[in-house]
């Protein structure tokens, strides 16, 4: 399975996953990963529910073993050791703090555990917690906090033990949506602060997108693709990936050559260079809503697809309107801005629509 | 906010109502528990005259400061230690069954708390004689021992007889707080405390332990109690030897005719037991 781009030229591999697979009685959870997460980056692992992020993840931090597979953290193979025997630190979903202890003696834990001196401890408790802003809440106990704050404690509790890699499952799942905002900018800041590896699951595109450095993007066990936000947005290689990563059409169509899918109206458009498909395979080209233009062709650069349909449905958005275009062979939606100087179309409206060929991506169907 | 009179009078009627449904269960409990409780505290200050009889009169604490004396301290400390160890090895032994139950499917789970069960069946009094049988000299246990070269066990009549029977009839009541509270552990947290450096058995100390304590408190609170008041146990597998605290106040009441003493006995018994389970409550444990 070498289909998976590896963008960025890595720094050294803070985790490496090599074949890594993983089985449930007949159920196959994970299924052949090959990744490798670069030191100090943040990395997402995006997937729906089920698709089996959160079991990646919990081999990374120790709490599942994998079935079949290699796996290393900073060079160390680690596959099979106990959680408390690894460098890692999670950040649980719905954050497992221990009811029966006050927020300090949580965020100590770690430390105590390993024996740490406790004149030590105590100096690096009280920078955890004022790095999480949560100064003078000491001696609350969990159940005395609210979302956010419990979640600041479980981020505590995990850095002051300075991890390697620090593993966060669906990290802003439970917070509502205004605070889960506060959230990903803080995390993205305290990732930049500390300075260590993150990897978080999350089922929440836009979450990924806002806070990773890099993307995977996981099916049925699978991962599908790794790449930078942008790569992910701009050039998936799978269906899966474009449907989840935001909205699309999808054309269906032949690869004809390397730049070029004839599509399932005859017509030929011309594609960026793929190579993870090879030529006469049935592909899909992925054309992002907010990427066709619509109207006047006389606008359109001339290497520009074109096609033209009816509006069938309106849809008023406030920043933009998305119609529902209908062409005789299949229906598309577009997304056009809401601007004094856009011509708006209404239902039954004769429309053009047209392209740049690069704003299109093939895909595996 | 304040409530209309329509609203208040609805609110008093609810509660009148409540009430009457109530009254038989409170009636039955004031009849035939707290009045023959006042009853017992009478008694004990009432003083044994020379022909057996109590005498209803002259009141005094005499049958309070008898319990001062050697022979009742001697089988109020021996019930105290066969309790505890009968509770130790409760609790050892539950502990884990407990927590395997816990961890089970469904309908797993079920035939094995069904199977804690199922002794309940039979009598009481049938399920001791049959440990008679067990524990006899030539009985099968010292059949067994013999055949594989251990050599007779005579244990019938000892010490070990009547917490071997105690630990058998009590570790039910162990067993099944003890699953409930083990039941509702978040797993998480154990996976927390390990993600968090701790090894198992810190793990264990650190975590599952203080959040199962309410079970463990009730469990405890559960087999101590009856053992220390225990009558057919320790007369049928101690032999009358091993007399323990619900032996003595029977013969005090019977045979010796002091009802003072056994009443003042009684009541102590009760009240430290009462007093046990109230720090249990404030201490925050729902379990019981």
């Amino acid at each position: 399975m070498n289909e998976i781009t590896e963008s960025q030229n890595q720094r050294s591999a803070a985790v490496s996953l090599r074949g890594i697979s993983k089985f449930f009685d007949d159920v196959t959870a994970v299924d052949s990963v090959d990744l490798d997460i670069g030191d100090s980056e943040f990395f997402a692992l995006l997937g729906p529910s089920g698709c089996g992020k959160t079991t990646t993840l919990r081999m990374i931090a120790g709490l599942e073993i994998p079935s079949a597979g290699s796996l290393q953290i900073f060079g160390e193979e680690v596959g099979s050791l106990p959680p408390n025997k690894r460098p890692v630190n999670t950040v649980f979903q719905n954050y497992a703090l221990f009811p029966h202890m006050s927020v300090a003696d949580n965020v100590a834990f770690g430390l105590k555990m390993r024996k740490i001196p406790k004149s030590e401890i105590s100096t690096r408790v009280h920078e955890a917690i004022s790095l999480v802003r949560m100064t003078g809440m000491e001696d609350r106990r969990p159940n005395q906090l609210s979302g956010g704050q419990q979640q600041r404690v479980a981020l505590a509790r995990a850095l002051v033990n300075r991890p390697k890699v620090l593993l966060l499952d669906e990290p802003l799942a439970a917070l509502d949506l205004k605070l889960r905002q506060e959230m990903q900018f803080e995390l993205k800041q305290l990732q930049r602060e500390v300075g260590i590896t993150f990897v978080f699951v999350t089922h929440d595109q836009e979450e990924a997108l806002a806070l990773s450095d890099r993307i995977g993007v996981m099916n049925d066990g699978r991962l599908l693709q790794v790449g930078t936000p942008e790569e992910m947005y701009d050039a998936p290689i799978d269906r899966f990936v474009a449907d989840f990563i935001g909205r699309s059409n999808f054309l269906n169509g032949t690869l004809e050559s390397a730049e070029v899918v004839c599509l399932a109206n005859g017509q030929r458009i011309r594609v960026p260079e793929v190579d993870a498909v090879s030529i006469g395979d049935e592909v899909q080209v992925s054309l992002r809503p907010e990427r066709v233009m619509i109207g006047d062709l006389d606008s359109a650069p001339h290497d520009s697809a074109q096609l033209s349909g009816t509006v069938d449905t309106e849809t008023f958005l406030g920043n933009s309107v998305v119609y529902r275009v209908a062409l005789d062979w299949m229906t598309i939606e577009v997304e056009a801005d809401h601007r004094p100087d856009v011509e708006r179309y209404h239902a039954g409206d004769r429309v053009d629509l047209w392209w740049r060929d690069d704003a299109v991506a093939v895909v595996r169907p | 906010m304040k409530l209309g009179a329509a609203e208040l009078k609805r609110e008093r009627e609810e509660r009148r109502r409540g009430f009457f449904l109530a009254l038989p269960s409170f009636a039955y409990m004031l009849l035939f528990f707290a009045l023959p409780l006042v009853i017992v505290l009478i008694y004990s200050f009432a003083t044994r005259t020379s022909t057996g009889s109590t005498a209803l009169s002259d009141w005094n604490l005499d049958a309070y400061r008898k319990l001062g004396e050697p022979i009742v301290r001697n089988v109020v400390v021996r019930s105290v230690v066969l309790a505890v160890i009968t509770t130790v090895i409760c609790l050892v032994v539950a502990y884990p069954f407990a927590w395997f139950c816990a961890h089970q499917r469904p309908t797993v789970r079920n035939v094995l708390l069904i199977a804690v069960m199922i002794p309940f069946w039979t009598n009481f009094l049938v399920r001791n004689y049959a440990w008679r049988i067990l524990l006899s000299k030539g009985g099968p246990i010292s059949t067994f021992t013999e055949a594989i070269g251990l050599g007779e066990v005579d244990i019938l009549f000892t010490k070990t007889a009547v917490v071997i029977g105690l630990v058998y009839a009590y570790l039910p009541f162990m067993i099944l707080p003890l699953y409930a509270s083990i039941d509702r552990l978040d797993r998480r947290l154990i996976e927390a405390g390990r993600d968090l450096y701790g090894s198992g058995p810190q793990t264990f100390r650190r975590i599952i332990l203080p959040l199962t304590m309410p079970g463990v408190i009730a469990g405890s609170i559960l087999v101590f109690v009856p053992s220390m008041g225990a009558y057919v146990t320790p007369e049928l597998l101690g032999g009358g030897k091993e007399t323990m605290l619900g032996s003595y106040i029977v013969t005090q009441f019977l045979t010796a005719r002091n009802w003072p003493v056994g009443a003042s006995l009684s009541f102590v018994l009760m009240t430290v037991m009462l007093i046990s389970t109230v720090i249990y409550f404030r201490s925050g444990g729902r379990n019981l």
